[in-house]
């Protein structure tokens, strides 16, 4: 990819962004180029920026984890529901991670960011903490060096590269 | 077993966003929140192409995806293997999935950014239960098949026409919780809708029209397909639309728009539902609320199976009523007396007047002045639905005719508008026109 090597892909605001209360959704393929999915309950970035940190429950992640063990392909979609604003990272490199000390306790306060975006849009705190839970004995890391970053926000612009 | 879409078809109610993931030819993957993922049948599912986007790019080069669900009350999460098989750009499902975005749109403050281009529709080939940490799902409300057991049971002992509508928004009301309701008929050779029944409305709005092919109601008709939406939505809002409608499509003269539609100014969930009589669309029975997401898949089985009967009585009535019986014994005529009603009939478009009062037009408002006609020049009370059939001033529509619902929608126009006439049935295919004060008839030219 084109990728600036003096310059991280992600900003400081992006940076900012993407460890809020934002729903991280993760992506990668198979070797038939058949796609796994997988909704992730968290996200660190290094702070050089050039390392993302993907959380999944790992239980049900297994084929997106394969996948990522295979092809190291990695898609990660960031959404703030009450804006709808998205940005989604790429990257070639993914590995799975050893989760570090201090992770559950991001992924904590990050789950009070979300509680904080969906139960004022109507979601129930329950449903809420269902869809986004993760036994800590259960969660996995996924780490890459994001190639590039997209505006994903519904409209003109979604698709168009960011500019760091 | 293996699950199916039907036992989850609860997650496409779009309640909560959906996830998509695709991978271009080179590899790279990609994901996407969805707005809409729509349940074609248990086999398909339609994802809405609103612009150029790299999900779309990617498809049309690898059509491997896959999708992710979440339930919106068990927060189950299910993943969908799915193979991008075509796009449809008009008809039944575009519309669905149009008038669904539509609702999505303005719930979600996108209005004028959601917009449809194409139905892409998608072969399933895999659904998986996601492990995960579920909730126990509540009971259901109502139990919508005994629902419809009874209310079918109900339907088919109707007797007339006008029993048979009522009979049916009561059973809407009273097994469905269904508040506001409302039956329209369609007038196939002007391509619009006629109110013969509602229930739940300040006004009954019976003889108010729509345009064929004009909000949930009108396209519901048009393409033959149920229509829903789960939010507010201007785009689909009646009242004022159908006023502009009128001007828009150049019907302001022939469209009924004296008498205004019944809805709710608050509507917040609507469901169309087209009744369907020997293979055509015949009419649409029509419901709405106040709440959000009022209507889900299975109230649209429910009452798509509804309206199947409504449709199939709705037919066996109108063979009923070719046949002729004797007329039943009336009670003696009421004897007509008071100031008389001035009956004014404007040619131009069958529009009749008592008084100053608009009353109604059209075909209805044709049959209104035969019967006055014959009343005034011969004295006679006692008609028979074959005459009317016959009588080529009338122009109805030869087959499908509805000539019944034109005669249920005269009775009830006249029940609340004049205490002076009234038309009452008879016996099978025939009925009296019974009159308590003198009319004075006034035809108006142009």
């Amino acid at each position: 990819m084109d990728r600036d090597a003096a310059r991280p892909v992600l900003d400081a605001e992006h940076a900012a962004f993407v460890q809020g209360g934002v729903t991280v959704s993760v992506a990668s393929r198979d070797a038939a180029l058949h796609s796994s999915v997988s909704r992730a309950v968290g996200c660190r970035v290094s702070p050089d920026r050039r390392q993302v940190t993907v959380f999944l429950a790992g239980m049900g992640a297994q084929r997106l984890l394969r996948d990522i063990a295979t092809t190291r392909t990695i898609a990660v979609c960031f959404s703030q529901p009450s804006t709808h604003r998205t940005i989604q990272v790429k990257g070639s490199d993914a590995e799975i991670t050893r989760v570090e000390p201090g992770d559950l306790e991001i992924i904590g306060r990050q789950l009070v960011g979300k509680l904080g975006e969906l139960v004022p849009l109507g979601y129930s705190e329950e449903l809420v903490r269902s869809v986004f839970h993760a036994d800590p004995a259960d969660v996995v890391a996924v780490t890459f060096t994001p190639d590039a970053a997209f505006a994903q926000t519904p409209g003109p612009n979604a698709g168009r590269r960011l500019a760091a | 077993m293996p699950l199916t879409l039907d036992a989850i078809r609860d997650c496409f109610e779009g309640a909560v966003p959906g996830l998509v993931a695709t991978c271009a030819p080179d590899g790279t993957p990609n994901v996407t929140y969805v707005s809409q993922i729509h349940y074609v049948d248990p086999q398909h599912v339609a994802l809405t192409y609103q612009f150029f986007s790299k999900t779309r790019e990617n498809i049309l080069a690898n059509p491997h995806a896959t999708a992710d669900l979440v339930h919106p009350l068990t927060a189950a999460q299910y993943r969908l293997a799915i193979e991008y098989l075509r796009t449809e750009t008009e008809g039944p499902l575009f519309e669905s999935m149009k008038a669904k975005l539509a609702g999505i749109a303005s719930h979600t403050g996108m209005t004028g950014v959601f917009r449809l281009l194409g139905s892409d529709v998608y072969r399933v080939q895999a659904i998986e239960l996601v492990p995960g940490r579920h909730l126990a799902a509540p009971p259901p409300e109502r139990n919508l098949l005994a629902a419809l057991r009874t209310a079918s049971q109900r339907i088919a002992g109707a007797s007339d026409l006008a029993g048979l509508l009522e009979c049916a928004l009561q059973s809407l009301e009273t097994l469905f919780g269904i508040h506001h309701a409302m039956i329209l008929m369609l007038d196939a050779r002007r391509d619009r809708l006629y109110t013969v029944a509602s229930r739940g409305y300040p006004t009954s709005g019976i003889g108010s029209e729509i345009p064929l092919g004009l909000g949930v109601i009108g396209v519901a008709a048009r393409e033959g397909t149920p229509i829903r939406i789960s939010y507010a939505t201007a785009e689909y809002s009646y009242g004022r639309a159908v006023r502009e409608a009128a001007e828009r499509l150049g019907m302001a003269g022939q469209l009924e728009v004296e008498i205004p539609l019944p809805g709710l100014a608050e509507s917040a969930s609507q469901l169309a539902v087209p009744i369907v009589t020997g293979g055509h669309v015949t009419g649409v029975l029509f419901v709405e609320s106040p709440e959000d997401r009022r209507f889900r898949y299975d109230d649209e089985d429910a009452l798509v199976a509804l309206a199947g009967e409504l449709g199939a009585a709705i037919h066996a009535l109108q063979a009923d009523e070719r046949e002729e019986e004797a007329p039943r014994a009336g009670s003696a005529p009421a004897p007509v007396a008071g100031p008389p009603v001035v009956v004014r009939r404007y040619a131009a478009n069958d529009s009749v007047f008592l008084g100053e009062d608009y009353l109604i037009k059209g075909v209805a408002g044709a049959i209104f002045w035969k019967l006055l006609r014959d009343y005034a020049n011969e004295g006679r009370t006692e008609f028979s639905n074959r005459e009317l059939r016959l009588d080529a001033s009338l122009r109805l529509p030869d087959i499908h005719d509805n000539l019944e619902a034109r005669l249920v929608l005269l009775a009830r126009r006249l029940e609340e508008r004049s205490a002076a006439m009234r038309i009452e049935k008879t016996g099978r295919g025939r009925f009296r026109l019974c009159v308590h004060r003198p009319v004075q008839l006034v035809e108006v030219a142009g």
